[in-house]
């Protein structure tokens, strides 16, 4: 694959390019608001939330599924912690594993429904997550529940390293282990090949069902994650909240597919991605552009990056 | 000839299929003209064009849609009659009911077409082509239906059921070309029959009068030797790969068996069923029946998958490589480690330098030739990818090696090195099973060869028979199971 090439370490670092340009672009136009440390920094921490739905994303897409639920899974966990934590009072140490063990349950019911009635992934995450925002909103009767205990926004967004609160890590620590898992491990690599080959995979002995019910479980305890961050970093649950991530979400994942290790979906790309999308709208904004740029910025990436890496992939097949 | 049956014969790239390709349009000839009912027609012909000038055709695959219905099918298409922004379903069926009738034929238009049997769904695409051409030709003649294949995959008793059919039509003055690899069909159906090889008509014969060794003679013509291999005969020598009472969708009841160190030839005509054992005993697709017995133990063929006949020393190179043998956009190393990768120890650390040099050995072992090992396997030739998967799959020193058409679209200076390959494995006990339609591939590497027809074995051949002509002789040759009437 030309690893040593300079037009190869150009494509890998690409996305990062552009992003420096941008920030560079929006520096020189509006130094003293967006050049600030303040604004990165809550930049770095408010969004740790969408790097990590991104990265429960590329699980499934890697094995060749879809999970749109993950969006829904966010926000019927952040409302379900809201309501543990503020209305029954339960300590952390109760909620974070009930919280995961939902997001886990969502996970084997898409998967269960994917594999054995063999329908599209498609389909059935996006019923389960519509499913899922109706529970939501019956739970929290359409409230915004807020009261949330104290100490898990000291343990998300009040707690600051180097300025930055800790949230930040949390996504970085995730995606040192997605990165570690896709590239190091044999696991790795049955996920890599059930979705790009998946007959070859499973005649050489992967078991393609298993792997992909554990994407689907995987995917679902990672939004559970988001979720618990989520109430963490705002102090309370919006029965709404995941609604505007999943396009994001998916931007940012495809997008990152062009980068670090172009052609595959990674979690350095999605990490670099997520935060190229944020620094975009976060510019715009602060040359005044108003929400609006927020679709137009996610939908048209999305798009584009789709574009990018069928563009990079047909050139690829061309060089034959 | 109007209100003739004429027969097709020839091999495998004997030209046949070229011959229907440029009569249905999708071809255009060299050169060349072609009469239909005494006119002459302008080569090419457009495409969907041919039913305008008397010709239809029914393909192998039927081209029906499963999930409708035969009346749905049965107009499929049919622009020309049917208005396209409205369908009266109540004429149509009362139509449909009409022509069924007309023909003896059991046919329910609101049937699902998967519903049917074989040989209903084989009438209904028939049917559907006579009734084209016998509505659309401008000539207002019965017009002539080109059957490519029609037969293989049905029982005999149903291949009965059709010539009725086809009887019957052809009383009604339609003209038929019937294209087949099986003697027999032909020599009972037919009235004529013209033999291809090579691109050229060998002869015209008047079935009737003429004698089935003359027919099969045409068909094979005289076939030069290959330079055998392999030698000895290993069969019985020690116990091998045991294979019993095998039955699945096209296999009727096989019982096969290997010895260490023995290259098993499997071949036949299409649809005999030969292809299919590679993929039952690999456990890529579950089998109705049957054991196999492997180091003394019987493992039941029915509940048996790819990982566990790995783990039994089972390996599979399937035809279709770009499908099931590689995955072609992941790198070289990913592709030919993917055995150790497959399975437990799934969070185990993988060690890239020690997967890459592993198949940089392996390239160089099967002289796969490429730049690196970090490549995607579509930048590879057909051969290079080929070898491989060999490699792939021969590194785990496998106790049987399965193979379907191992060298399809392959040039000669790789095949010998697969089957170089191949007889090495072999000489350290492996056994080998080679699924393949080139007879002269079997007589160059098989010890022994089972001829199959219609889901049973039909001829054995070992040592000095298995040879080009008489793996011709016997796929063509005479069988009990098809008797003429």
């Amino acid at each position: 694959m030309r690893q040593s090439s300079l037009g190869y370490q150009v494509e890998r670092f690409g996305l990062v390019l552009v992003w420096l340009a941008v920030i560079i672009l929006f520096g020189a136009m509006r130094p003293d608001t967006f050049l600030s440390w303040s604004n990165f920094s809550s930049i770095f921490g408010s969004e740790a939330v969408l790097v990590i739905v991104t990265l429960g994303l590329i699980i499934p897409l890697t094995a060749g599924d879809f999970d749109l639920s993950i969006a829904q899974v966010l926000t019927f966990v952040s409302m379900l912690t809201a309501i543990l934590s503020a209305r029954m009072g339960l300590p952390l140490g109760y909620i974070i594993p009930i919280a995961i063990a939902a997001g886990a349950l969502v996970g084997i019911v898409n998967g269960t429904i994917v594999l054995f009635f063999r329908v599209h992934s498609l389909i059935v995450t996006l019923g389960v997550g519509t499913f899922l925002h109706g529970i939501t909103l019956w739970i929290s009767d359409s409230q915004t529940i807020s009261g949330v205990s104290r100490a898990l926004m000291q343990y998300v967004i009040i707690h600051r390293t180097f300025g930055i609160p800790i949230s930040f890590y949390y996504a970085v620590l995730l995606a040192a282990v997605i990165w570690y898992v896709l590239s190091y491990t044999a696991f790795g690599q049955q996920l890599l090949f059930t979705g790009r080959g998946r007959e070859v995979g499973r005649l050489t002995g992967v078991a393609v069902g298993r792997v992909r019910m554990s994407a689907f479980v995987a995917s679902g305890i990672v939004g559970a994650i988001a979720g618990i961050l989520y109430t963490g970093t705002t102090g309370s649950a919006n029965p709404n909240s995941g609604t505007t991530l999943l396009l994001p979400a998916f931007a940012a994942a495809f997008l990152g597919a062009t980068c670090i290790k172009p052609g595959r979906f990674n979690a350095w790309g999605s990490v670099i991605a997520v935060y190229f999308l944020v620094t975009g709208i976060n510019g715009l904004s602060v040359l005044g552009f108003r929400t609006y740029v927020h679709d137009l910025f996610y939908g048209g990436a999305l798009v584009l990056a789709v574009m990018v890496s069928q563009l990079v992939s047909g050139r690829r097949e061309r060089t034959l | 000839m109007p209100g003739e049956i004429h027969g097709l014969l020839g091999k495998n790239g004997s030209g046949k299929s070229t011959l229907i390709k440029i009569l249905s349009g999708f071809h255009r000839p060299d050169e060349g003209s072609l009469e239909v009912d005494g006119r002459a027609v302008p080569l090419p012909i457009p495409l969907g064009r041919s039913e305008r000038i008397g010709l239809s055709f029914v393909h192998q695959n039927l081209a029906l849609l499963p999930e409708a219905t035969v009346l749905e099918n049965l107009i499929a298409g049919d622009h020309e009659r049917v208005n396209a922004w409205f369908v009266n379903w109540r004429a149509e069926a009362a139509r449909a009911l009409r022509l069924f009738e007309e023909h003896h034929l059991d046919l329910d238009p609101w049937a699902r077409v998967e519903d049917l049997t074989p040989v209903q769904r084989a009438q209904l695409a028939i049917i559907r082509a006579a009734d084209r051409v016998g509505s659309h030709n401008e000539h207002a003649s019965p017009g002539l239906l080109v059957l490519d294949e029609p037969t293989p995959f049905l029982p005999i008793e149903d291949v009965r059921v059709l010539f009725a059919m086809l009887r019957r039509l052809k009383a009604a003055g339609v003209s038929i070309v019937f294209v087949s690899h099986d003697i027999d069909e032909v020599m009972e159906i037919t009235d004529r029959a013209t033999v291809l090889r090579d691109g050229h008509v060998i002869g015209s014969f008047t079935t009737g009068s003429t004698d089935r060794a003359q027919i099969v003679e045409a068909i094979v013509g005289r076939s030069l030797s290959q330079t055998r291999l392999v030698g000895g005969d290993p069969a019985g020598r020690a116990s091998g790969v045991a294979v019993r009472a095998l039955r699945a969708k096209v296999v009727a009841g096989i019982d096969l068996d290997v010895a260490p160190g023995e290259i098993l030839g499997l071949t036949g005509l299409i649809g005999s069923g030969y292809d299919e054992i590679p993929y039952l005993l690999a456990g890529a697709r579950p089998a109705e029946e049957g054991t196999l017995r492997l180091d003394g133990r019987d493992r039941s063929l029915r509940h048996f998958g790819p990982a566990e006949a790995i783990r039994s020393g089972i390996v599979l190179i399937p035809a279709d490589r770009q499908r099931y043998g590689l995955a072609l956009d992941l790198t070289l190393t990913e592709n030919a480690m993917l055995p150790g990768a497959a399975g437990r120890g799934t969070l185990m650390r993988l060690d890239h330098r020690s997967r890459r040099s592993a198949t940089a050995d392996l390239m160089k072992r099967f002289v796969v030739k490429a730049q690196s090992p970090d490549q995607a396997g579509s930048e590879l030739s057909g051969g290079n990818q080929q070898k491989l998967l060999l490699g792939k799959w021969l590194q785990l020193d496998p106790r049987l090696v399965l193979l379907d058409e191992p060298t399809q679209g392959i040039d000669v200076g790789a095949r010998r090195e697969i089957y170089d390959r191949l007889i090495e494995s072999c000489g350290r006990g492996t056994s080998i099973i080679c699924a393949t339609s080139e007879f002269d591939q079997l007589e160059m590497i098989a010890h022994r060869v089972l001829v199959f027809e219609r889901g049973r074995v039909k001829a054995e051949l070992r040592g000095g028979e298995v040879t080009k002509s008489s793996i011709e002789a016997a796929c063509y040759g005479e069988t009990r199971v098809h008797a003429p009437v």
